[in-house]
């Protein structure tokens, strides 16, 4: 494996708290692979996603432990200015990802590659696209201020993969979209995988989890609890104990399992069930 | 855009503008030529299609001011020519041709400004500034306090709405009013220092930092009869108070 990210023992607390909020995290991203992170309130996600786009140590002080490297490069020495362009980081408030100083969606989401200093013709391509891409081309002229909380989410998401970063940090992207929104965004997401983006996503959405992401990493208490594939996650006998939902197909199963049926395989998506099912019948010597 | 051959002018020749009426009013000592600058800004304005709002806002601002000054000057200004008297005040020719003069000078030079704003986007204004050497970071302090004002007031009402729906009395009197409002100020405040960590996490992952020349989708434009204009109001202005030295000199 060809790592992007790499945290080596990584401990970190707060400036303001007295709790380690990270505790001795060690973990690698493979280039151009989706992982997501799970993990309940207060888990340590979004702490994790600020250390991965250097806002700590950079911008927020306190203790840190250990390394992050990014690129091989420690992302303590990195310059922040250039860490933009390398990782885009979508935050979990959409609320507060606006410039303040645009007065248009468009030259919101421009504004990123006016930062960089890219060719003005480039930029208005390049944010045709991306209002295409995002299917928000219909509120170009709208102030940024007067949007609704799912639209700012796609206005935010828009504004950092204009910016066409390797590497996407993306911190609960679809907290404020209804279903359709929610599909679109991991239509986006899955695009960009294909891009051959490297994905950090921190996800409640189970199911979505389970059709769209390469690993899972689970985190409670700010410690590293599982990471590996998605299916090998799913199906590891500790995860139940920690207190996140199933993927439905796999609740599911697990629910027949415990009444007495033998499973061939734990499915993680729907389309799987009719699969695990039948295999299961033969298994016990029915046609 | 601007379609209007007044308002498309580049900014820095309408700030020119501002600054030679400024220069004209303090080198010429005649209440009559200030009153006539406010009398032809007033035309600008016209020609600008903002009368309106202009005048408007002159009544609002102004007024008061102009009047508070004039009855200061008239009323305690020394000088020996007496016109007449009211109370314990007695007024001289010299108080009132003060007054008239001092308040003729603030009107000219206040509208000045005034249509300046009224005929110029501050975000155009800002532009100017930057590619004059203001830094980015300056820039943004400016347009951002500017865009956040109509953000924090609709902020500041809906706080509002929330004390009425529990029960406080938001209308009536200025007491009243007050009582209502400063509540509402805490919350305001607290989110507005709270968000200015987060705005600048937002402007750092939007590469603001970013070691680069930055460049701009908004660009403006200078034409010749903007440097023709900036040259004839600098001429002006300089003459004029070259001309006014002299004269005091001399
Ligand atoms: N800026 C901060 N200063 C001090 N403590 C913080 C800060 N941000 C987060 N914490 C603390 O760190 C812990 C982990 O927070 P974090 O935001 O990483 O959780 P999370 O897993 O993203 O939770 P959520 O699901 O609610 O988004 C929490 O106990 C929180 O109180
Ligand atoms: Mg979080």
């Amino acid at each position: 494996m060809d790592p992007v990210i790499q945290l080596k023992n990584v401990s970190y607390r707060y400036p303001v708290g007295d709790e380690q909020v990270l505790k001795n995290v060690s973990l690698d991203i493979g280039r151009g692979k989706l992982v997501t992170i799970v993990g309940n309130n207060s888990a340590g996600k979004t702490t994790l996603c600020n250390l991965i786009r250097g806002f700590i140590p950079h911008f927020y002080k306190g203790d840190l432990e250990g390394s992050v490297l990014v690129d091989g490069e420690e992302i303590a020495d990195a310059q922040l200015g250039q860490l933009a362009e390398k990782i885009g980081y979508v935050f979990q408030n959409p609320f507060i990802q606006i410039s303040g100083v645009k007065e248009t969606v468009f030259d919101e989401v421009a504004f990123g590659l006016e930062n960089l200093g890219v060719p003005v013709d480039d930029i208005r391509r390049r944010v045709e696209d991306v209002l295409q891409l995002v299917k928000i081309d219909n509120l170009r002229n709208k102030n940024p201020f007067e949007l609704s909380g799912g639209q700012r989410q796609r206005v935010a998401l828009a504004s950092i993969i204009v910016m066409d970063p390797d590497i996407l940090v993306i911190d609960e992207p679809s907290s404020q979209l209804d279903p359709v929104g929610t599909e679109q965004v991991f239509d986006i997401i899955r695009l960009m995988k294909e891009r051959g983006k490297t994905i950090v996503l921190v996800e409640h959405k189970m199911d979505l989890i389970a059709e769209y992401a390469d690993e899972l990493i689970v985190l409670a208490d700010g410690e590293v609890k599982l990471h590996g594939p998605v299916r090998e996650v799913f199906a590891d006998p500790s995860y139940m104990a920690l207190g996140i939902q199933y993927p439905h197909a796999a609740a599911l199963a697990l629910d027949l399992q415990e009444k007495g049926m033998e499973l061939p395989f734990l499915p993680i998506r729907d389309e799987e069930v009719a699969e695990c099912l039948a295999r299961a019948r033969r298994k016990e010597g029915r046609p | 855009m601007a379609t209007n051959a007044i308002r498309a002018l580049h900014p820095m020749t309408k700030f020119t503008f501002a600054l030679f009426v400024t220069a004209a009013v303090i080198a010429v000592p005649s209440y009559l030529f200030a009153y006539a600058m406010f009398a032809a800004l007033l035309v600008i304005a016209a020609a600008a299609g903002v009368l309106r709002e202009f005048f408007a806002f002159v009544l609002k601002t102004l007024v008061v001011l102009l009047i508070i000054v004039f009855l200061m000057q008239l009323l305690f200004y020394p000088g020996d020519d007496i016109i007449g008297g009211w109370w314990v005040f007695t007024l001289t020719q010299e108080g009132l041709a003060y007054g008239l003069l001092l308040t003729s000078r603030i009107l000219a030079i206040g509208s000045a400004f005034i249509l300046f704003f009224r005929i110029t986007e501050v975000k155009d204004f800002v532009k100017a500034l930057e590619n004059m050497g203001l830094p980015p970071a300056g820039a943004y302090v400016v347009l951002s306090t500017l865009q956040i004002i109509p953000e924090m007031r609709r902020q500041s009402n809906v706080i509002m709405d929330a004390q009425k729906t529990r029960g406080v009395e938001t209308e009536g009197s200025v007491l009243v009013r007050a009582k209502a409002f400063l509540p509402t100020l805490t919350p305001l405040i607290l989110s507005a220092i709270a968000s200015t960590e987060e705005r600048a996490i937002t402007l750092e992952s939007r590469a603001f930092s970013a070691p680069v020349n930055k460049t701009s989708l908004h660009t403006l434009e200078r034409r010749p009869i903007d440097t023709g204009l900036i040259a004839l109001f600098t001429i002006g202005a300089v003459a004029l108070i070259v001309w006014r030295v002299a004269v005091w000199i001399l």
